[in-house]
């Protein structure tokens, strides 16, 4: 299949930007997309033309290096589903793609495609842990946890970190993100000592990177390749106002 | 091919009862006062379980950190994929697990060829292992009673893996980085991502500092330390095609190889048999499927090679189950290996499936007449998702195809008990050392392995190194073994550049892993491991002198990056052919058709190769090399597998 | 931990207290409007001073009365306020924009109204002054609308209305600013919960459809009164 692409070419964060057009003519449906970026980059390079920069290491959907603005959807149209897990069978012969990188604020554009999102490194950082020096533990079996709340808190521990929910979210907010932690860690009798100074802080720290507020349009969820519900969004802000109140 | 007299390495394993060693030296070693600890920087190469997980211990400890990754985040590092579960000697279940079973199953999965003090000691902290993640907040599978729950995993007949759905290696990844990030917040560990280690400074003998590269910028950074810890994970990489993500590389233990550090039995590589078949040239990554597949598919081959009927209309008998006809007692619950070759032989005899004739199926039909679609879904549902979601066929209805893919590498760097390599002060964590697998690495103990590294073995073998060593505090990065360090580096990267030749770096690679697998993949041999080390010396020469890698250093240039990794996977390949090829024998993942019983099985031999390989290296031109460390079994007796 | 200082001021500039708020002022403002509502279709009962009576009784509340209004207008600037921050800061999360963007459809509950709130919602502030000058302030009982009930001279509210109405512009303009309000209803119902932390995804699926039939009525309810004057003049 002969697939047309449109995408975002730029130098260095610096540097001016814009739309290139491509055409990759022997595409395959079994492709993946980012195969199809590694085709199109061969040509590229043998053109003597620069390739095009895209970050990516797992290629399995859970690292969550990939991240891609595919035809105006994060991560491409299938749900669930990582860019380097997306397939060319999604796509019809003659297709025109646009493709863009994420776009926000706090996500500096690197390269190409590749954009900077440390900023979720240090929302982690902020307090996004249960504080467990090494040695110490008890036996693992010492605090039982009800399966159904286990089984919760994997639900919103399996976050890649890919990012597609600031980059789909009209605000541009790391809401998802960031309550996912908060949930997964709030859930466990391991992490609730720790909660009330843990929302708080990553909330803030959310904040001060320039990541958009909530107004619940829920695209991030709709984006999700992990399917992150914003039910967890919810669980942040009742988590939130039991901050408030114990401390005021 | 003619060996330099091998001389002999000592793994400095403490005396004693197998089961005191590791507390006799616990006992027995000296401490770093809190107050010195600070004084101490400590250069953590990686963050995967190892890495991330020692970068964290020590700087809790109080010791001054720089944590390094080649990805954007620490929480990216290839551990992150690993899916099935990670083994401890818990025995929850209380079905008679105990530390000496998971040393005994471990020791034997890696055929013998692995060192009974560590494999044991490895045992004993396997289960602090899931007491620390527990209380990281890992989200282990659980009872509806609220207890950990276990599942049972190959090579054992105990069920001792403990797992997060198909996402253990994530949730623990996680823990650590977690763990990291905490005292990354507290100010103890400097991190610097998107940082590749181009090579290690030596300075008067002993590992002190680092060269790296940031890869958005390309700016060559001098990083001095106290003591370097390499958790820079597996190489399977050198086959172009494996399950690896794509950034595992060898660089870093290959820079310390060539600075001094042995590097162990390179040849052994874990093949994995359920892996998703490559559908065309523009492959670029394999995609493991659970081994739990095939607890319950059945796997066949069309017992006529001309037969291109659909697998639907081919009858039961036109079929052949060939594991089942071949190993009646374990049938398609043979190891790793064995299952591996199966499938191989297949194919090789013409009898493979799918349009590329490389794959075998893997058959559900009967599981779902015995137990119905629903207990299926249960079962597997979310692997199928994964499988019909690659390649666009549902399980349900047409047989899977599966193949084996080049999976983990069980050699490294060789280090000794303490973890340290032959160069004082350059400790190997994780996949990147060769220790604790043999020749054959079982399932989920490579997260237990790079776990009980970096959390409950570094912790106290660095602080002894600290303490009985004088370590030069009027070192600087000034010192000239830095700036010569950083002019081969900046000169390698300007030797590649400046070629401009014709063919790319991904071409390359892919040619050198055509090699690998063809020669030194799953079933070797003499002549074809001697083709192997000329192919490869050629290809080397070419690449040199044609290798065209595009744009320039001062920006992200992934190709750049790659170049500089293939053409370390361009020398690694020779020696890992030249290890197979001087051990005659065959054992775990490495298999020498020159050396099989009547059945065709691996005939081991340990009289002459009960051994770890070390090789040295000794100049581009001279030949590695080797040094031997002998392996005594006092505890264990070395029998043959049988699966039949 | 700066919180542990002022708590409240956390509130007001957290992205989560200042959404906690704006569902709070939101839910608030959506039962004055409900209530507003009401009222108004007392216009069109049977009894020609209904109206009027409720006008006066809301009068008479006193002191009562202005604490409502002081409580509403604390509401409007809080939910003003805080609507406009929220708008103005996701501004500056993304200053470049998309050459092309889809969404990618349920769980998403993006929609015209969720991406038009503030623009509804300042037409809404600008109608509000018309409004207030129109009515709340407009013409009375000193420019001639007064009438006489059981003794007593009150404020005709209802000839003003009428008056009023009887004008296209006001006729029509009303509804216009009504189906924004509608609009702005449509994703603030839920969303407003959704932001107090109350919904679940099980929840979600049921309140969402609910939130578009409060617009609807409410929209419907006050659309009535002007449409009813207007016609019934001819
Ligand atoms: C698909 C898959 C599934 C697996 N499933 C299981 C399982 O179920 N159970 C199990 O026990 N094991 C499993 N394994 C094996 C296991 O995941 C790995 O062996 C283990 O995670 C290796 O961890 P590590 O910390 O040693 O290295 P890695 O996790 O690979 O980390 C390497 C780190 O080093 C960094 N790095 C590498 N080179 C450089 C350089 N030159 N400069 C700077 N930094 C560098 C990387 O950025 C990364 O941070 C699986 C492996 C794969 C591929
Ligand atoms: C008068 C001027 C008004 C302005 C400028 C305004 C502005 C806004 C804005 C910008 C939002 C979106 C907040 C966000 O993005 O999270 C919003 C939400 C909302 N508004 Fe208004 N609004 C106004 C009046 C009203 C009125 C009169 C009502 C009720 C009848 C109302 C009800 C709501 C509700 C329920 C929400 C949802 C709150 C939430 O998402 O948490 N608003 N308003
Ligand atoms: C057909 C639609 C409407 C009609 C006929 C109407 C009518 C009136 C009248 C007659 C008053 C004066 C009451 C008094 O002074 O005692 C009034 C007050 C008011 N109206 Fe409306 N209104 C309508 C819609 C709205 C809407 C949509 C809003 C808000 C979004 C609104 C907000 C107000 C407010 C805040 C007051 C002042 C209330 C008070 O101070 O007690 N009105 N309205
Ligand atoms: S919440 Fe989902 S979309 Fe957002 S970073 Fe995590 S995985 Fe990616
Ligand atoms: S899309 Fe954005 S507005 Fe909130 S619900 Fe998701 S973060
Ligand atoms: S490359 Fe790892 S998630 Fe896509």
């Amino acid at each position: 299949m002969t697939i047309h692409l449109r995408i975002w070419r730029q130098a260095g964060p610096e540097a001016p930007g814009g739309l290139v057009d491509y055409i990759v003519p022997d595409a395959n449906e079994h492709m993946s997309f980012l195969e199809l970026l590694d085709v199109l980059n061969e040509q590229l390079i043998k053109k003597g033309e620069d390739p095009i920069e895209f970050d990516n290491d797992c290629r399995e959907g859970i690292c969550g290096s990939c991240g891609i603005m595919v035809g105006g959807t994060a991560h491409g149209p299938q749900r669930r589903t990582a860019v380097c897990q997306l397939h060319m069978r999604s796509f019809k012969d003659g297709d025109t793609i646009i493709v863009e990188p994420w776009r926000a604020a706090a996500f500096p554009l690197v390269k190409d495609l590749v954009v900077d999102r440390s900023a979720f490194d240090r929302i982690i950082a902020a307090g996004g842990y249960i504080s467990a020096t090494t040695g110490g533990a008890p036996d693992a079996n010492a605090l039982p946890v009800a399966k159904e709340k286990a089984d919760e808190a994997m639900d919103y521990a399996t976050c890649i970190g890919c990012g597609a929910c600031v980059a789909a979210c009209p605000n541009a907010s790391a809401s998802l993100f960031t309550a996912a932690k908060i949930a997964h860690l709030a859930l466990l009798p391991q992490g609730v000592l720790e909660a009330q100074g843990r929302v708080i802080n990553m909330v803030d720290q959310m904040a001060a990177e320039g990541f958009g507020d909530c107004s619940n349009h829920a695209e991030c969820e709709a984006v999700c390749p992990k399917g992150i519900s914003i039910a967890s969004i919810a669980f942040m802000r009742r988590e939130y106002m039991k901050a408030i109140r114990s401390s005021s | 091919m003619d060996f330099a007299l091998p001389t002999r390495l000592n793994a400095k394993v403490p005396a004693g009862r197998l089961h005191d060693k590791w507390d006799t030296y616990k006992d027995s070693v000296h401490l770093v006062s809190p107050a010195n600890k600070r004084k101490h920087t400590i250069l953590v190469v990686g963050t995967g379980l190892a890495g991330g997980s020692a970068a964290a211990t020590l700087a809790g400890l109080g010791y001054n950190v720089k944590s390094f990754c080649i990805q954007d985040s620490a929480r990216r590092a290839h551990s992150i994929a690993a899916q099935g579960g990670i083994n401890a000697a818990k025995n929850y279940p209380n079905d008679g697990d105990t530390i000496w079973r998971l040393f005994y199953d471990t020791i034997k999965g890696g055929d013998y060829r692995s060192r009974e003090a560590n494999v044991y000691r490895l045992a004993q902290v396997s289960n602090n292992i899931i007491d620390q993640a527990v209380a990281q907040g890992v989200p282990f599978a659980r009872e509806y009673g609220g207890l950990l729950d276990n599942r049972s995993f190959g090579g054992a007949q105990v069920s001792r893996t403990f797992y997060a759905r198909g996402q253990t290696g994530q949730q623990l990844l996680l823990g650590a980085y977690q763990a990291l990030s905490h005292q990354i917040a507290m100010g103890r560990v400097e991190m610097l991502p998107r940082r590749e280690m181009l090579d290690l400074v030596v300075i008067g003998g002993k590992a002190r500092g680092i060269i790296t590269r940031e890869l958005t910028t390309g700016r060559i950074e001098r990083h001095l330390g106290d003591a370097v810890l390499l958790c820079t994970g597996g190489y399977g990489n050198v086959y172009y095609l494996s399950t690896n993500a794509k950034n595992s590389n060898v660089t870093a233990a290959w820079r310390c190889y060539r600075r001094g550090a042995f590097f162990a039995n390179p040849c052994y590589t874990q093949i994995h048999p359920t892996c998703i078949p490559v559908s065309g040239q523009y492959q670029s990554k394999l995609t493991l499927m659970s081994e739990s597949l095939r607890n319950d598919g059945r796997v066949w081959v069309p017992r006529n090679p001309q037969d291109t009927r659909p697998p639907d209309e081919i009858p039961e008998a036109d079929r052949d189950y060939y594991l089942e006809r071949r190993y009646p007692s374990f049938g398609n619950l043979v190891p790793r290996d064995v299952a591996s070759r199966a499938a191989k032989k297949e194919c090789d005899d013409g009898r493979g499936v799918g349009n590329t004739k490389l794959s075998v199926y893997l058959d559900f039909a009967d599981a779902i007449e015995r137990m119905g679609e629903q207990t299926v879904k249960e079962r597997y549902g979310n692997l199928f998702e994964m499988y019909e979601r690659i390649t666009g066929d549902n399980p349900y209805e047409v047989p899977m195809r599966i193949y084996p893919a080049v999976h983990y590498t069980m050699g490294g760097l060789w280090v000794d008990y303490e973890l340290q390599s032959t160069i004082p002060g350059l400790f190997v964590l994780g996949e990147a050392n060769f220790s604790d697998h043999g020749a054959n690495r079982l399932g989920a103990s490579a997260l237990m392995q790079g776990l009980a590294d970096g959390y409950f073995i570094i912790p106290y073998t660095l602080g002894t190194y600290l303490a009985d060593n004088q370590i030069d505090p009027a070192i600087t990065t000034d010192n000239e073994a830095f700036e010569t360090t950083e002019q081969e580096a900046l000169q390698r990267i300007r030797r590649l550049l400046s070629i401009q030749g014709d063919k790319t770096v991904t071409e390359y690679h892919r040619h050198l892993g055509q090699i690998m697998w063809d020669y030194v993949g799953m079933a070797r041999n003499r002549p074809g491991l001697q083709k192997a080390c000329a192919d490869i010396a050629a290809l080397r020469e070419e690449f040199w002198e044609r290798v065209l890698v595009p744009g320039e250093n001062g920006t992200y240039n992934k190709n750049l990056e790659f170049a500089s990794r293939v053409a370390d996977f361009l020398e690694l390949g020779e020696l890992m052919a030249r290890d197979a090829q001087r051990r005659e024998e065959s054992c775990g993942g490495h298999f020498r058709e020159e050396y099989k019983t009547a059945e065709g099985e691996a005939l081991r031999r340990d009289k002459q190769f009960a051994e770890v390989a070390a090789w040295e290296y000794t100049g581009d031109h001279g030949q590695p090399r080797l040094h031997r460390e002998v392996l005594e079994f006092e505890y264990v007796q070395p029998t043959t597998r049988s699966y039949r | 931990m700066k919180l542990r200082e002022h708590p409240i001021v956390a509130v007001f500039t957290s992205p989560v207290g200042k959404k906690v708020l704006t569902g709070l002022t939101g839910l608030g403002l959506v039962g004055f409007v409900i209530v507003h509502m009401l009222g108004n279709l007392s216009y069109m009962s049977g009894d020609p001073n209904a109206y009027n009576l409720y006008a006066e009784t809301l009068q008479n509340l006193g002191p009562l009365l202005y604490l409502t209004e002081i409580g509403l207008v604390g509401f409007f600037v809080l939910h003003i306020v805080i609507g406009v921050n929220i708008y103005r800061r996701k501004r500056r999360a993304r200053t470049i924009g998309y050459s092309t963007y889809k969404s990618a459809g349920r769980p998403s509950r993006q929609s015209l109204s969720s991406r038009t709130m503030i623009i509804t919602g300042l037409v809404l502030l600008v109608f509000l002054v018309i409004h207030l000058k129109s009515f709340k302030f407009g013409p009375g009982i000193a420019d001639g609308y007064v009438v006489e009930i059981e003794g007593r001279q009150i404020r005709d509210l209802k000839t003003l209305m009428t008056h009023k109405f009887q004008q296209p512009l006001y006729a029509f303009g009303y509804p216009v600013v009504l189906i924004l309000l509608g609009f702005h209803l449509r994703h603030g119902v839920w969303s407003a919960l959704q932001s107090l932390g109350v919904m679940t995804p099980r929840l979600t699926a049921i309140i969402y459809p609910i939130g578009m039939f409060v617009a609807i009525l409410v929209t419907a309810g006050f659309i009535v009164v002007p449409l009813y004057i207007y016609f019934s003049q001819f």
